[in-house]
């Protein structure tokens, strides 16, 4: 039961980008501790998102795993003179695997709000999985700022701090100070948490 | 006199077409103001769309003064109602179109206004 929840630990920072433009591709590969995520999407409208979600955790006896069918919408964006906002909803379906035992159907949902500037960050974020023994959620708010105002053609530099709650588990906020860095269609984020679990994300669309 | 008229009709209707055709040969450059775009990687979009225009040459995004830039090529037409659906497309909101006859280049390089 707790290799599951620590199987969605990790995750909301991966699915910072649920829907992009129309046609466009997205790959999404993040590692935190012994968790391992692989997200790819089509947006087929610039509202709508599907795709392939899967996530491994790795453990002493044994390795746990998760995969599903995802779709993600974008219910509302607020395209501001000098902001932008969105709210996200996604849903999955899929099978996951635990501790040894055959694999079970699951699911997966999630809602997300953010709000950036050029300076500013945040996200909110609420995830709930479900599978035939465990239901758990994931709740995540990070705050950023970037030090400069980066060109559309520069390096972009973000440093953010996460928190992140696990439903029903001790010791269960983790806060993860990380950097995040962008360029053209490359996404970069590199962090640790205070338990000393290291983070990588990393995004690309095409 | 009859013959005086009919030459000047056509000497006025030879150089007006010729204007015309000089102008629609021009290489234009179209400033498209934008809301929305704060974030250089969720604004990739928009270059990926313009850039398979057949009547773009060149794309540019300039996050700070919210402005798509577009040098269209020589002798051809980029609508506005494709400029508006590639915005949209993109997940932006498109505000204003306009066309002027200076450089891309220049256009691209231009400073910000700084806010009064």
């Amino acid at each position: 039961m707790k290799s599951l929840a620590i199987l969605f630990l990790g995750t909301a920072a991966a699915a910072a980008h649920p829907v992009s433009f129309e046609g466009a591709w997205q790959i999404m590969l993040g590692t935190s501790g012994d968790v391992q995520n692989f997200e790819l999407y089509h947006s087929y409208t610039p509202k709508t998102a599907i795709g392939f979600h899967a996530m491994r955790f790795e453990d002493e006896r044994d390795d746990d795993y998760f995969a599903a069918l995802q779709h993600n919408w974008l219910l509302k964006r607020w395209n501001l003179e000098d902001a932008q906002a969105n709210i996200y909803l996604g849903a999955g379906v899929g099978m996951a695997k635990e501790d040894g035992n055959s694999a079970a159907p699951a699911g997966l949902g999630f809602f997300r709000a953010d709000y950036e500037t050029r300076r500013i960050y945040t996200a909110f974020e609420t995830k709930l999985v479900g599978s035939e023994d465990v239901s758990r959620g994931v709740t995540s708010l990070s705050l950023g700022v970037a030090p400069y105002k980066a060109g559309f053609e520069e390096l972009n530099t973000w440093f953010i701090v996460q928190f992140e709650h696990v439903s029903g588990m001790e010791d269960d906020l983790e806060i993860i100070p990380k950097i995040r860095l962008f360029k053209g269609p490359y996404f970069l984020e590199l962090g640790c948490s205070l338990d000393g679990d290291p983070l990588l994300n990393f995004m690309m669309h095409f | 006199m009859n013959h005086n008229i009919i030459l000047s009709l056509l000497v006025a209707w030879l150089f007006s077409s010729t204007a015309a055709h000089a102008a629609s040969d021009k290489v234009m450059t179209v400033k498209t103001t934008v809301d929305g775009m704060v974030c250089s990687f969720c604004a990739q979009g928009i270059v990926a769309h313009f850039k398979k225009h057949p009547s773009v040459s060149n794309v540019h995004v300039d996050l700070e003064r919210k402005l798509v830039i577009l040098e269209e090529k020589k002798g051809s037409t980029i609508k506005d109602d494709e400029i508006t659906e590639y915005i949209k497309k993109s997940g932006f909101e498109p505000k204003k179109v306009e066309r002027v006859s200076t450089a891309f280049e220049t256009v691209k390089n231009e400073k910000p206004k700084e806010k009064k």
